[in-house]
């Protein structure tokens, strides 16, 4: 009940293991080793963009987000939260996933950095209505952060891109593409 | 009334007795502390908070406000979990200041929160002073 599925993913040039993802349960010190791997040529990420691309091109797919791309080269990794049906309520057995985070984002290896929570949906459903409810689902968590964990707000930023970048192309409707990447932007300045 | 009443002596008393013994109590981790809210109160959030988000002390609120129909095993982890991030946050928070003494005493010219810690946490000295257990309760070993 408690053990947490959770996907690894380690971008191109920080690669540890030989596959695409791993499955495991994790500690939140393997969360502060696997966001702390900062490599210095990041790509800056402007969050407007981000979001100005997702809201234009709701059910087109991820050919038509160009900039969302660049964050592939970022170290993060892929987490579930799950959330009650339509709502932006986290579910209680999700709790530890979202106090996991809190744990590593206040280690003070990861102190210095801010974070970009992306929330995904599968294409079950109307893209327009997806979009908006992963973009309301993403600031959840990081309200619950904030709030209750007390990270400050100025290292966290939440975005949605509804169904537009499923983690399994050929099966867009899948569970697993409702997920939560967490994502290392770099230092706070 | 009779249970919100024992409800608030309950959490004054937890309140106290962390305060008191909050230099050599073990903290919990973050996880740990909203695991057993999922475990203890999950059903009743469900039931009583339909919608309601972990954030902004909404699921605190109501609890609360839902305090003669919760379980009580529920009400006594809610101020527990409550005191416990408290607790860590406190530790945390504390880190910088009373490490400061023995951060230029065993680890001079090291430079990154991160690396400070590593440099403390090998210190052996260090950690039988105040600084060691600040350490310990942040969750940081």
């Amino acid at each position: 009940m408690n053990k947490i599925r959770i996907t690894a993913m380690l971008s191109a040039g920080l690669m540890l293991f030989a596959g695409n993802s791993l499955a495991q349960d994790l500690s939140d010190k393997q969360l502060v080793r696997t966001l702390g791997r900062v490599e210095g040529a990041a790509p800056a990420i402007d969050i407007a963009i981000l979001v100005e691309e997702a809201s234009a091109s709701a059910g087109k797919g991820v050919a038509s987000l160009p900039h969302w791309k660049e964050l592939s080269k970022l170290s993060q990794l892929i987490v579930e939260i799950d959330f009650e049906n339509d709502s932006v309520a986290i579910e209680p057995k999700s709790y530890r996933t979202v106090g996991l985070i809190a744990d590593a984002l206040h280690h003070p290896n990861l102190r210095r950095y801010k974070f970009l929570v992306v929330g995904h949906s599968s294409s079950t459903g109307e893209a327009q209505h997806n979009l908006t409810l992963s973009q309301k689902r993403a600031d959840a968590i990081t309200n619950a952060l904030s709030t209750t964990f007390a990270i400050a707000q100025d290292r966290l930023y939440a975005v949605g891109v509804g169904q537009e970048w499923p983690l399994d192309p050929n099966n867009p409707k899948a569970a697993d593409n409702r997920r939560v990447q967490l994502i290392n932007l770099g230092l706070v300045r | 009334m009779h249970t919100r009443l024992s409800f608030v002596a309950g959490a004054t008393l937890l309140a106290l007795l962390s305060l008191t013994s909050a230099s050599w109590a073990e903290t919990i981790s973050f996880a740990d502390a909203v695991t057993t809210l999922a475990t203890d109160c999950g059903s009743d959030i469900k039931k009583h908070c339909k919608g309601l988000n972990l954030g902004e002390g909404k699921i605190q609120a109501c609890i609360e406000k839902n305090a003669g129909k919760v379980s009580p095993t529920c009400t006594a982890t809610l101020a527990n979990v409550t005191a416990s991030i408290k607790q860590r946050l406190a530790a945390q928070s504390s880190f910088a200041k009373v490490c400061e003494h023995d951060a230029a005493q065993y680890c001079s010219g090291v430079k990154g929160e991160g690396n400070l810690l590593s440099c403390l946490v090998k210190a052996k000295r260090v950690n039988e002073r105040p600084c060691g257990q600040v350490i310990t309760d942040a969750g940081w070993r």
